[in-house]
């Protein structure tokens, strides 16, 4: 008996392609790049295999062709064919007491194996092997046409999803610069930042405040403002936050603790700041610009080095390492 | 000490407005910085209002002594009073001076250094503003022509000219058929003159379309007087006054017409090859203008001295008519803006005068509609504006139906000005509908914007395709607006 076909699993494998490289400049560091894989929403997860309940129809007796088939194979006996079904003519054939029952017209078909009439197309089945030479051409040859645009590359990149079309982070300050739910204004003023940025001269580095290892040359930065402002903020983000704990020193003195920050939190900190110090600015001209001016000219001079915010971040990052000290405090409870 | 800007605190007077002394002679126009922006519309006092002689009443009184507590017996304690906070702005530095706000909101733009020079961009010239081999390319604007565009304000802030190297524009379709009609009035001896007005969705070029036209006629040696933006005249920002024995009456925006007269000046220098064929009447213009001199000087004249600039205007335009004169053209962005009543009252009945009472309205609607004629030829170019204009029914009726669309009805609760269908009546002002331009324009812009560097993502057919049908079929404003500004 010739092997089920498996068409769709052979024609699965044609739609794969090989993921096409892009060119890139310069190198991206690590904590610029976007997050491969995506976490999962709530709307699209998956409840785990482990956790759902047994249903009504679950672990039940198996089908009696199954159990033929079961017995058959322990037995050594040709059994019905499952994963196919079994075509009356083999049933018959096994069955003795069957083929006196049988219609007459099976019973004329079974006395006259071979086929009377012809056949303008195959009817019968091909060998797998032979099957999959056919399939397996090349994609450039399956190429269906009949696209406008072709076909896109695959994996889809994660900005054609309509909730992530934009970068994250510029999504993220855009959200932070949201101000009583106007997201189309922010939306506004975030354009008018980077357009500042496209426009204002390169900054020169200050050696003394570094900027995230793998950064592209200062020079580079106004043609790229998503890098620019990513660059910044992700320089300028502390690392982790003080949290202080009520009456943890004793004596109702409160416990300094430092926490770690994640990537979003780290940069909503830095946003944070930076909208801070871009608020305490004096405006230099008028028209809805000039709040988007401040804040680009505060992303400029956290790379040039100049803003306020570094003091934060350094003394954020002090006052970490000398409570670094209290961490053991919960461990410590919790291990008794 | 010339060089400053007079500041117009009377009419008669001319003072320095940094170191407050009187000038003695007009400033020379030479030693001004010539990319000066937003000059039609001075920061002035109007004289003839209160608050001129109020301010003056303010700086010049002296200092009111405080008073003395008389008796400090009597007082009683009124008991606890909180204390009021002081504003505490005194370590933000130094104040911006008046005006300096301003400018640096309408400082227009041209370069941005940031941005990749793009190799192989060709200028425009006289011949391929008319070369059909042009269409769908991006042209750059030659560095004279540009000195001469900003004078005349043709470039306008909200447009992206910050985010390139140097001032370009798309060869639409638009702008090689005006190309084209400029050659053939050129060319032609009746001299035709073209009345037309840019209508259009917002974002579609009505304003580029003025600027490109304008562009035509710098390289073709026309004389161009341009009003930048219709609102300035209309909303009582500038002074005015009437002028004397018109019947109705008519009023005269002096200074504005002499900051338009020195605009004239700086942007037009084939003013100054052409002479002054009449003497000057002197019951117009009370100061003796020696005979035979440019125009451009006389222009200089009018812009020096507001009191005779309207007059010096009437000439100009006079002498611009008289045969073996370029032809001229003038045109207007924000048509609806001079349509209806301004925010200027008048005595007896202290009513709303209407925008077609004032005179450069008035002369540019005149050309408009043709009641003057361009003798040597010309175009008169008005362009609508959507993102800021007044509705004027009547002007939506008109511009309708000229557009061919004849079974457009009066609203029977609309109120409909008959001055405004007049300027329409007469006949021989086309139409024109800026639309969006085609895919392959589309894909012309976007590789520029790309090899720019301002756009980074890779220019093909779906790409262009999707920002195509973004942008509402091609609209360019909002073209740019996709690839450009919002994603990046």
């Amino acid at each position: 008996m010739p092997p089920p076909l498996q068409l769709l699993q052979t024609g699965r494998s044609i739609a794969v392609r090989s993921k096409g490289s892009r060119p890139t400049s310069y190198p991206i560091p690590l904590c610029l790049r976007l997050p491969q894989k995506r976490t999962i929403t709530a709307d699209e997860k998956p409840l785990l295999e482990a956790e759902q309940n047994p249903g009504p129809n679950q672990d039940q007796l198996p089908h009696v062709s199954e159990e033929a088939a079961t017995t058959a194979r322990i037995t050594g006996e040709g059994g019905p064919e499952i994963e196919q079904g079994t075509p009356v003519q083999e049933v018959l054939k096994r069955d003795v007491k069957a083929q006196e029952n049988a219609p007459q017209v099976i019973k004329n078909d079974t006395k006259s194996s071979k086929p009377k009439g012809t056949r303008s197309y195959s009817t019968s089945a091909r060998h797998l092997a032979q099957t999959q030479s056919i399939i397996n051409l090349g994609p450039a040859e399956l190429e269906p046409s009949g696209h406008i645009y072709g076909l896109p590359d695959l994996p889809l990149p994660s900005t054609s999803h309509i909730k992530h079309r934009y970068d994250p982070v510029v999504k993220q300050v855009t959200n932070l610069l949201m101000q009583d739910g106007k997201l189309s204004v922010a939306q506004r003023n975030m354009a008018m930042i980077l357009e500042r940025l496209r426009t204002a001269p390169p900054p020169t580095a200050d050696p003394r405040r570094p900027l995230v290892p793998g950064a592209p040359p200062t020079t580079h930065l106004p043609l790229n403002p998503i890098l620019y402002l990513t660059l910044a903020i992700d320089s300028v983000a502390p690392l982790l936050r003080i949290r202080s704990q009520k009456g943890a020193a004793g004596g109702g003195v409160a416990l300094q603790i430092p926490v770690p920050l994640g990537l979003r939190q780290r940069r909503r900190t830095a946003v944070m700041w930076i909208l801070d110090a871009a608020t305490k600015k004096p405006s230099k001209g008028s028209g809805r610009t000039m709040f988007a001016h401040r804040v680009a000219d505060e992303l400029i001079s956290v790379v040039e080095g100049k803003s306020s915010v570094w003091e934060r971040r350094g003394g954020v990052h002090r006052l970490g390492v000398a409570s670094r000290a209290n961490l053991t405090i919960r461990n410590r409870r919790r291990g008794k | 000490m010339s060089s400053h800007i007079p500041l117009q605190l009377t009419m008669s007077l001319q003072t320095c407005w940094r170191c407050l002394s009187k000038t003695s002679k007009p400033p020379l126009f030479s030693l001004q910085h010539p990319l000066q922006s937003w000059l039609l519309l001075p920061a002035t006092i109007a004289p003839f209002t209160t608050s001129a002689s109020l301010a003056k009443q303010i700086v010049n009184s002296p200092k009111v002594p405080k008073k003395k507590k008389e008796n400090n017996v009597l007082k009683v304690a009124t008991g606890f009073r909180k204390k009021s906070k002081k504003p505490t702005d005194v370590g933000k530095g130094r104040r911006p001076a008046p005006g300096e706000r301003k400018a640096l909101r309408k400082r227009v733009v041209l370069s941005n250094t940031n941005a990749l020079e793009v190799h192989g961009l060709q200028d425009i010239d006289a011949e391929s503003m008319m070369n059909e081999s042009f269409r769908g390319q991006v042209l750059g604007i030659p560095g004279r022509i540009v000195d001469r565009l900003r004078a005349v304000e043709a470039f306008k802030v909200p447009q992206g000219w910050a985010l390139f190297r140097r001032p370009a524009m798309l060869m639409r379709k638009e702008t090689l058929d005006f190309g084209r009609e400029v050659e053939g009035i050129a060319r032609d001896e009746k001299k035709k003159s073209i009345r037309r007005v840019y209508v259009g969705e917002r974002g579609s070029g009505k304003s580029l379309m003025l600027l490109q036209a304008m562009t035509m006629a710098f390289l073709k040696d026309w004389v161009v007087i341009n009003i930048p933006n219709a609102q300035d005249l209309i909303s009582a920002q500038t002074e005015y006054g009437p002028v004397p024995d018109t019947t109705p009456t008519l009023y005269a925006q002096r200074n504005y017409t002499a900051t338009l007269l020195s605009t004239i000046a700086r942007s037009n220098p084939s003013l100054t090859d052409l002479q002054l064929t009449q003497p000057t009447n002197l019951s117009d213009i009370p100061i003796p203008i020696p005979p035979n001199i440019s125009l451009a000087r006389l222009a200089s004249i009018g812009s020096s001295d507001p009191e005779i600039a309207w007059p010096i205007f009437q000439v100009l335009l006079s002498e611009l008519k008289k045969p073996s004169r370029p032809p001229l053209m003038f045109c207007l962005d924000g048509l609806a803006h001079i349509m209806c009543d301004t925010r200027y009252i008048a005595p007896p009945e202290y009513k709303p005068i209407h925008a077609h009472d004032f005179t450069i309205i008035k002369s540019f609607l005149d050309h408009l509609s043709g009641a003057e004629n361009l003798p040597n030829g010309g175009a008169i170019l008005a362009a609508t504006s959507n993102s800021n204009n007044p509705v004027i029914p009547s002007l939506d009726l008109a511009l309708s139906q000229l557009r061919g669309n004849q079974t457009v009805e009066r609203d029977p609760f609309a109120k409909y000005d008959e001055r405004v269908l007049g300027v329409f009546n007469k006949g021989g002002v086309e139409v024109q509908t800026i639309g969006g331009i085609t895919k392959e324009d589309a894909r012309a812009l976007m590789e520029y914007w790309a090899k720019s560097g301002v756009c980074r993502q890779r220019v093909d057919e779906g790409f262009v395709g999707e920002k195509w049908t973004l942008s509402g079929g091609g609209v360019v404003g909002e073209l740019e607006r996709a690839v450009i500004r919002m994603r990046v």
